[in-house]
């Protein structure tokens, strides 16, 4: 009888635990054992990379500057299948997920199921498909309807991946899927500022710059590496143009005021970024070249 | 020694359940918290789970590094958890500065959230605590306003 209860036990916590690790890669090795880490400690490198570029930011800015949605700054989703090692799966999965940032902000739902399709793919591939919860993602992408949820689920499955490769000695993936996020994103304003000049962007096109030194720095750590080292070399003829732009700073308290119950603080530190014309379309003519080579990489 | 073994059995059972049904609770709860951040757009969350800080020392903190942008209005929103001994505050610095809390103690007032009308791109760090170093379960969420 005794033997009965333990063989009972045993059988509910194997399923409870399954049940439990149903968001976790399907490997039977750890991934931090599989991975040996960076020179750059695991913990600098997540400080580093947290938030460098978020798929819906610029996305967002274009859609409230009025600008319409256009179809040609997309990267086909194509290639999905011809891309086989993981260094080109997870840069693209950067790339597409920026894209559909720009899809999900401009509600172009019929869109979006391809270019899930094409993340669940990539995803999959490099065993992080657990996170994308792609029937519930689909159903409210093809009905049209909450898409409020969409984002917040596309956005979310994003998070809870990137955390999950940093918490398994994965950043070396984590770092490509950033770069991919945040070349596409470049590409996108650049490509909206030709057509649609405007001060704002071009601010937050010259603001880049910290973002891609961080960015530099995070593949330079993986650069024994190859291919690593080609797309770091790649980000440096975008830095060299960067290298002229200047970032200053106005020095300011910031201000606390309440109204209604809500909490509102007012920064009086300003960030003024110095861009010329020419350095914008520099930057737009080389992003497009390193863009293009590295989805054909 | 089978009944230790049945005793070590249970234990882990329990505690594997437990562990689930925690990791559930918390993405409901970060699913809830963004929602009731209004309408606005999410884009991170920080789940923090803390023990008990020491007798006179500093309240246990878990900090996280964020790039913000100029010229966008971002909300910090923190909830804690049902079952969370301490309430959980956010706190966003730039560098050493205290920028924003999501509680005033001059005032004693609590907000679920802020708003921060950011002016200089660069990298901030947001504190999550418990109030008075207790122990405690929550989530804080930053979201996307506006532009400004």
């Amino acid at each position: 009888m005794l033997k009965k209860v333990i063989y009972l036990f045993v059988a509910v916590s194997i399923i409870t635990g399954c049940r439990s690790g149903e968001r976790r890669a399907d490997l039977s090795i750890p991934d931090s054992v599989l991975n040996q880490g960076p020179e750059m400690a695991e913990d600098v490198m997540q400080d580093v990379v947290q938030n460098i570029s978020s798929p819906v930011e610029m996305a967002a800015l274009i859609k409230e500057l009025g600008v319409e949605y256009s179809n040609r700054y997309l990267s086909s989703t194509d290639r999905v299948d011809d891309l086989s090692a993981s260094f080109q799966q997870a840069l693209n999965l950067g790339i597409y997920t920026a894209d559909l940032g720009y899809l999900n902000m401009y509600n172009k739902t019929s869109a979006v199921v391809d270019y899930l399709t094409a993340i669940k793919t990539l995803a999959d591939n490099i065993k992080v498909g657990q996170f994308f919860d792609f029937t519930t993602l689909k159903r409210l992408a093809t009905n049209n309807q909450n898409l409020d949820s969409l984002m917040y689920i596309s956005v979310h499955s994003f998070n809870e991946m990137d955390e999950y490769l940093h918490s398994n000695n994965r950043t070396n993936l984590s770092a490509l899927i950033v770069s991919g996020v945040w070349v596409e994103g470049l590409y996108l304003g650049t490509q909206v500022y030709k057509t649609t000049p405007d001060e704002l962007l071009a601010e937050r096109i010259g603001e880049q710059k910290l973002t891609l030194d961080q960015l530099i720095l995070i593949l330079e750590n993986y650069s024994t590496d190859r291919q690593y080292r080609t797309l770091a070399d790649e980000l440096i003829k975008l830095q060299e143009i960067y290298n002229g732009i200047t970032i200053r700073t106005e020095y300011g308290a910031p201000e606390m005021i309440e109204e209604n119950g809500m909490l509102t603080i007012v920064q009086n530190e300003k960030s003024i970024v110095e861009i010329t014309p020419d350095q914008l379309n520099q930057i737009a003519k080389t992003t497009e070249e390193v863009r293009n080579r590295l989805i054909n990489l | 020694m089978i009944r230790k073994i049945l005793y070590s059995v249970i234990v882990t059972f329990i505690i594997t359940a437990f562990t689930a049904i925690s990791a559930q609770d918390i993405s409901q709860l970060t699913a809830q918290c963004a929602a009731n951040a209004g309408d606005v757009m999410y884009l991170e969350d920080f789940v923090v789970k803390l023990d008990q800080g020491t007798p006179g020392g500093a309240a246990p903190t878990q900090r996280f590094a964020m790039l913000l942008s100029k010229n966008i209005v971002y909300r910090f929103s923190i909830c804690s958890a049902p079952n969370s001994e301490g309430e959980a505050v956010l706190q966003l610095y730039d560098m050493n500065n205290l920028i924003g809390s999501t509680f005033i103690p001059s005032t004693g007032k609590d907000y679920p959230s802020f708003d921060f009308k950011c002016q200089k791109t660069g990298v901030y760090h947001i504190f999550i605590s418990f109030k008075d170093g207790k122990a405690g379960e929550g989530v804080g969420i930053m979201s996307y306003v506006k532009k400004l």
